[in-house]
């Protein structure tokens, strides 16, 4: 079976530093041995060197015997040699606690008496004359012994070590684990079918929690843009029956009552009329949506927002005035932003449309541009009848249609395309309207850098 | 007028070639992009009608390319009504005009009209028709000898009037060219502009020079 703990990025970071802490406990034990081991060595050969020196006195003062004596005081003496022996000719014991032994110089490494496992003599011979010698010499049994005690401090430190880190990685790995099981089983719900799933917090925040509050953001945001689809989906799908239901009833009428070919001739001109409209309704969904993904900010020029308005100013002044309305221009002077040409004209076009359409004849229709430090607000006006606050939001949704507006021609999208329009060229838009207070309806453009 | 039609639904094609031939033009057909460019670039005809969405070789490369070896036959751009950004592409690509999908017959037989002699030689600086004559340098029109009085908008409509006389121009055509506004709009604008232009040019005078064609558009007739 595989233990999933063991599979995680916390696990595998405690196994590195269980490695790393390894290899740096082994290098300092090794150190401490050789440092120790040296030390230990250096003492044993400093004993050595003064028993002989205290044997080599004892012989000038008092010969053979006196050097004798000396090495038997030395035996018994705090902090000499375990090993003494002062022998003649390489035969003959003259005092020691050892048995004579063929005469060698220097520092000497000698197996030891007994021949017991881990013991063994380091010491120092030297000739007092050419027939006196003597060594002394001590157990190396203390270095070995401390040696081997360093290394099963180390082992046993090193086991602990391993055994916490193995701990540790463990339940940090078990937790970690489980909030990542709660992502993935939030995620497989989401798959399954229930969007409205969200992943716990903890309140902590830290950076799982802070990741897990990244992704509750994200759904959530996708949860709006779905619910945005599905709710332009039943609007189509509303909207479009009611024009090809009509379409269908009069072709059916047709066949059923029309009697010359005058007759069809104008049924069929009704149901071409009747497909144009279905069409224009598709056309200004599709732009809206174009749009609103930003197709077009790549066509933004720098452009006369002054002599933009006052074009359709001239555009659309016998359009007002054949409607009985009076349409007034307050411009700024020329005014340079940056924005789509096409689309803007057709925003200002839109709100001066309604204005003129929507409202009762003799209605003053404004349309006005002013400066406030960095920013260009261009307002759309009139003194019509105006809309009641509560509805101001719906206004920019697509298909909405206000009661009195039902009886004109038009599927409510020209605000929603306004809204649209706005949003790209970064405008925010303000509406100022009450009942009996007439409509206003402004934008914030940044003005270009010169 | 021989007319070459690159456009590969053939239902389209079969629609756009009845109507051209029923007034009197000579349609060649063509399916593929790379087809039509090399018949295109023979210059027998006096219009090429291209579909944006061809196989091959897409409308756009097709025309950039003739244009790119000098060929000058109009081109009038074909396209379904996805891409807002079409109409400028398609223009700076080298076509003359610019027709989504679907539209009416009279509105692509007015553009293909009006599009065949916009490459004529130098642009007129004087208009006549009849008995009225415009002068576009001094900005002045007369009808009969006596001034007529117009404001810029009339002034430019009458021109873009002038310029395809004895042509009808469309509802679209005249939005597009002369108030150069891209999209429907719901109030009469085309109406209202024109019935200003009509009482200044046409009242007391015997005879109206500009006809409304009832549900295409207009025409301006000298006879």
């Amino acid at each position: 079976m595989r233990i999933r703990a063991l599979h995680t990025e916390g696990f595998r970071i405690a196994a590195i530093f269980v490695v790393i802490f390894a290899l740096s406990a082994a290098i300092l034990a090794g150190v401490t041995i050789v440092i120790v081991d040296d030390e230990l060595r250096n003492q044993i050969v400093q004993y050595a060197n003064s028993d002989i020196a205290g044997v080599k006195d004892g012989y000038r003062t008092g010969g053979e015997r006196e050097a004798a004596e000396v090495v038997e005081q030395r035996l018994v003496l705090p902090g000499s040699s375990d090993f003494v022996v002062l022998e003649r000719g390489g035969k003959t014991k003259l005092a020691g606690n050892m048995a004579p032994m063929p005469p060698q110089l220097g520092v000497l490494n000698l197996p030891d008496p007994g021949g017991r496992k881990d013991h063994a003599i380091l010491g120092v011979g030297t000739f007092i004359t050419p027939d006196l010698y003597v060594f002394s010499g001590s157990d190396l049994y203390r270095a070995q012994q401390a040696r081997q005690r360093i290394l099963r401090t180390l082992v046993w430190v090193f086991a602990g070590a391993l055994a916490l880190a193995l701990a540790g990685g463990f339940a940090a790995s078990r937790s970690f684990l489980n909030r990542t099981d709660e992502i993935v089983k939030t995620c497989r719900a989401i798959m399954a079918g229930n969007l409205a799933s969200r992943i716990p917090l903890r309140g902590t925040e830290d950076e799982l929690d802070r990741l897990c509050d990244t992704i509750n953001a994200m759904l959530d945001r996708i949860a709006a843009l779905m619910d945005n689809v599905s709710q332009i989906t039943n609007d189509i799908a509303h909207d479009l029956r009611t024009p090809v239901t009509h379409l269908r009833h009069r072709l059916e009428r047709a066949r059923l009552q029309a009697s010359s070919s005058e007759e069809y001739d104008q049924a069929l001109e009704a149901a071409i009329l009747a497909s144009d409209d279905i069409l224009r309704l598709f056309s200004a969904l599709l732009r809206i949506a174009q749009i609103e993904g930003g197709v077009r900010k790549s066509a933004f020029a720098p452009l006369d927002i002054n002599q933009l308005l006052s074009q359709l100013g001239d555009v659309f002044g016998p359009v007002a005035e054949d409607a009985r309305h009076h349409l007034r221009l307050s411009l700024y002077g020329r005014t340079i932003i940056l924005g789509d040409r096409e689309l803007l004209t057709q925003l200002f076009s839109n709100l001066i449309e309604n204005a003129i359409l929507h409202t009762p004849e003799s209605t003053l229709v404004s349309v006005k541009l002013r400066r406030e430090e960095d920013e260009l607000i261009a307002t759309v006006r009139d003194d019509g009848p105006g809309v009641p606050p509560e509805e101001h939001e719906k206004l920019f949704r697509r298909f909405y249609r206000r009661e009195a507006s039902r009886s004109h021609p038009g599927y409510g999208l020209g605000l929603a395309l306004v809204a649209a329009i706005a949003e790209l060229h970064g405008a925010r838009m303000t509406i100022d309207s009450g009942p009996m207070q007439g409509f206003s309806i402004s934008f914030r453009l940044q003005l270009a850098k010169a | 007028m021989k007319i070459l039609l690159i456009e590969d639904d053939p239902e389209t094609a079969e629609h756009v070639c009845h109507a051209l031939r029923a007034q009197g033009h000579d349609v060649d057909e063509s399916q593929t992009g790379p087809d039509g460019l090399m018949r295109a670039r023979a210059g027998q005809h006096a219009v090429l009608i291209v579909d944006r969405m061809l196989p091959g070789l897409d409308g756009l490369s097709l025309v950039r390319q003739l244009r790119e070896e000098g060929g000058q036959t109009p081109v009038l751009f074909l396209t379904t009504m996805s891409g807002i950004d079409d109409r400028v592409a398609g223009l700076n690509s080298g076509g003359d005009d610019y027709l989504t999908k679907p539209f009416a017959l009279a509105e692509l037989v007015a553009r293909v009209n009006a599009i065949a002699r916009r490459r004529d030689t130098q642009p007129p600086v004087t208009f006549k028709a009849g008995d009225l004559e415009m002068d576009l340098l001094r900005r002045t029109v007369h009808r009969g000898g006596r001034a007529i009085e117009l404001q810029p908008q009339e002034f430019r409509l009458l021109e873009y009037l002038l310029r395809n006389t004895g042509r009808l121009v469309t509802r679209n055509m005249l939005l597009e060219n002369v108030w150069d506004l891209h999209f429907d709009p719901r109030t009469n604008i085309v109406e209202t502009h024109m019935s200003r232009l009509r009482s200044k040019m046409d009242r007391g005078f015997d005879t109206e020079l500009i006809h409304t064609i009832r549900g295409n558009g207009y025409i301006l007739r000298a006879d």
